[in-house]
């Protein structure tokens, strides 16, 4: 930390130890420290939305470009935004369904050919490419691995067909890849949630450490 | 009217962009009704999440005119909400009407504390307030996950017990001591779990699901388009 | 109640505080380990190191404050690798909740150790609803959708945004991300406009990657703490994740502790139970 420390540095640094420590004291059991900390984080996170909001769609692509460059057109975007609002008065709720579906038409258009060209083509060309590709024993070893696995997690995962016979087979074998891909999974997860422990560790340890050794 | 029109718009707004994909952007008519298709969808997308908040402020206000229970918290909420938008709604100049009226009343000096850029009371409530508790909410998972390994995570099966191995192979490969120990053991085991680990049994199943998920992405948006989906209207 | 039974209905405060033990301790006594490099992560580092330097690379904030402590390490070593090869940077982020705010305070902190100036070495384009029509609207005309940057500056003001007009200009986009913005990254502007796209995600995101690196559709991976630990190794600075790998080492000893014990206890405990049946 650094030398020396003006009196906001400190407090800037207890109050986020405060609020660290009342978070983390609902471990040991629920208390109103906790409630009230929980309840000012959902606040201020609803209130950051609406500052990043107003401060990039509303006035940085709504209000300068109308007023400043005559850019008259968006006023339809604009309406189309409002209109959203609509969904607030019950009686009036399904004009907020124009706004919607332009939203949700647009993204599914996008996502319709996104998922064919840039997920299902290219994963099938590289599971087809790991066969053609692999080279040495561990090469072809790790390419069949990649093949059997990608069908059977597949056919596991598709339920319109009972699981039995040469499909109840395949599942099985699918069930065991998962097992061991979810393990994975389960291992970075811990390690992930341990990661943002740390993070906050090294907060009281080093930052809030460092303000206490200064004031005591 | 109140389904077909949203369904036609729906369908006009989403075909557009199948039909984009064709065509280079740049050089042909499209890119330029592309472009303003996409700059409208990120406009009206900003007013969805404004909608969010104006709901979750109605719903505490309401709690609070009621007096019903925890509404002194559910207070603290909405003070919290108008505490981090006001000021970030201010003008930041006396450059725009509203501007010259603010600052005719408050000192110009004043305009760095409002706004949502460095230095404002927007970024302060954030990086001292908001941040450090979103962070600590998330960290709390590491001690859940901890009890959770304890008393949940057993080897009850043979699927189970496989889990669990690759769970405790993949935890010490990641970290510098749990490395050095398999190295000690045969120095090619971190390779081997890179390889078939990672590289083989876990990818070849996130393969097989990234593939599952995009035909059902897929066939959900084609469902969107002509109108068969229409679940995103709600009631009425 | 035996031994084991108390094992097994250990109150969880006690495994809690086991592991707030176990991550304070290495802070204590100052512990640090070497931590090893994976090809993923030395696949990312030589593919921004061999980009000519003073190339436009656009780096992704597209992580929420709860991710930080895995995600902003990556950030700030990308950071410095990209600056000290005098690079030009544009930011963006697609995370309304923090991204665009954590992305002003990283960069400018940075620039400012590296001398770099907003605007002609640097530039935080901020955020804009609907990430997929924003990576797509970046291929026709930045400006187009981002008119201005983060703090309102037009763009037409800053300098490096007169030669950055959309993807042709950019030579890799690195995204870091705590979620699956990434996929779409990877599925539309790696897909569809050829744009090299490299990846820093946090743990729980990062197996789902390893599809992707093996397709070529990413270009090198950061996994986790431990991924942003590889970069700081690989760029020679040592790191708030370099630091937290004795934790981490410690903390996964533990759980893996936890496992064993728990197991033991869960089979001593239903064999004396079937045997008193």
């Amino acid at each position: 930390m650094a030398e020396s420390m003006t009196f906001l540095d400190h407090f800037e640094i207890w109050l986020r130890a405060y609020l660290i420590l009342s978070l983390f004291s609902f471990l040991y059991k629920d208390n109103r420290f906790y409630k009230l900390s929980e309840h000012v984080f959902a606040g201020l996170s609803a209130g950051y939305y609406v500052g990043l909001i107003w401060q990039t769609v509303i006035v940085q692509q709504l209000i300068n470009p109308m007023f400043d460059e005559g850019e008259w057109v968006l006023i339809i975007p604009g309406m189309l935004g409002v209109l959203m609002f609509a969904r607030l008065v019950p009686k009036w709720s399904w004009v907020s369904r124009v706004s919607l579906a332009f939203v949700i038409g647009n993204t599914a258009g996008i996502y319709l050919m996104n998922a064919l060209h840039g997920l299902i083509f290219k994963q099938l060309y590289a599971t087809m490419g790991s066969i053609s590709n692999s080279n040495g024993f561990a090469g072809v070893l790790l390419a069949l691995v990649v093949v059997v696995g990608v069908i059977s997690t597949l056919v596991y995962f598709y339920f319109s067909k009972e699981h039995k016979g040469v499909v109840g087979v395949t599942a099985k074998v699918g069930i065991w890849f998962i097992m061991i891909a979810f393990g994975a999974h389960f291992g970075f997860t811990v390690m992930g949630r341990i990661s943002l422990l740390i993070g906050r560790a090294e907060f009281l340890f080093y930052e809030w450490g460092g303000s206490l050794g200064q004031i005591f | 009217m109140r389904n077909t029109l949203p369904v036609i718009i729906a369908f006009l707004a989403g075909i557009a962009m199948v039909i984009s994909f064709f065509f280079n952007p740049e050089r042909t008519v499209l890119g330029t009704f592309q472009e303003n298709l996409l700059q409208w969808v990120t406009i009206v997308g900003g007013f969805t999440l404004v909608l969010g908040v104006f709901s979750i402020v109605r719903v505490n206000a309401r709690a609070v005119s009621r007096r019903s229970d925890g509404w002194f918290y559910k207070l603290a909420t909405v003070i919290s909400v108008f505490a981090m938008a006001i000021p970030s709604i201010m003008p930041t100049s006396a450059n725009s009407a509203f501007g010259k009226v603010f600052y005719s009343i408050f000192p110009i000096s004043w305009a760095g504390a409002f706004g949502t850029g460095p230095d404002s009371i927007y970024d302060w409530l954030f990086n001292y307030v908001d941040s450090p508790m979103m962070e600590t909410m998330f960290a709390t998972l590491a001690f859940y996950i901890a009890s959770a390994a304890y008393r949940a995570f057993r080897a009850r099966s043979a699927e189970e017990t496989l889990l669990l191995i690759t769970a405790c192979l993949v935890m010490l490969w990641r970290v510098p001591i749990g490395e050095a120990l398999l190295r000690s053991i045969d120095v090619r085991i971190p390779d081997y779990i890179n390889m078939f680990v990672m590289n083989g049994f876990n990818l070849s199943v996130q393969r097989g699901i990234i593939i599952g998920a995009a035909l059902g992405m897929a066939s959900m948006s084609l469902r969107i388009l002509l109108g068969i989906e229409r679940t995103y209207m709600g009631k009425g | 109640m035996g031994f084991w039974d108390k094992v097994s209905n250990i109150d969880r405060r006690w495994i809690y505080l086991m592991v707030a033990v176990a991550t304070f301790f290495p802070m204590i006594v100052v512990m640090q380990f070497p931590v090893e490099l994976t090809p993923e992560a030395v696949q990312l580092y030589e593919a921004i190191d061999n980009l000519p330097d003073s190339s436009v690379v656009m780096l992704t904030f597209d992580y929420y404050p709860s991710a930080m402590a895995e995600t902003r390490p990556m950030s700030i070593a990308a950071l410095r690798h990209m600056f000290s090869k005098d690079m030009k940077v544009v930011t963006v982020s697609n995370i309304p909740l923090g991204g665009p705010t954590i992305a002003e305070d990283v960069t400018r902190s940075i620039a400012k150790e590296y001398g770099k100036e907003y605007g002609v070495d640097y530039v935080n384009l901020g955020y804009r609803a609907n990430y997929v029509a924003v990576m797509h609207g970046l291929a026709t005309s930045i400006e187009s959708i981002f008119k201005a940057d983060f703090t309102g500056t037009p763009l037409k003001d800053l300098p490096l945004m007169q030669d950055v007009k959309n993807y042709n200009d950019i030579e890799f986009i690195f995204v870091v991300a705590d979620n699956a913005t990434i996929d779409y990254w990877i599925s539309i502007v790696n897909a569809q406009y050829n744009i090299p796209v490299g990846g820093g995600v946090t743990a729980v995101v990062a197996p789902k990657m390893y599809a992707f690196v093996e397709a070529k559709q990413l270009t090198g991976l950061l996994g986790g703490m431990k991924g942003a630990a590889e970069y700081e190794r690989l760029v020679k600075i040592s790191g708030s994740a370099t630091r937290g790998m004795a934790s981490q080492s410690l903390v996964h000893f533990l759980i893996i502790f936890f496992v064993i014990i728990g197991n033991v206890a869960y089979f001593v405990t239903r064999k004396h139970e079937k045997g008193q049946k």
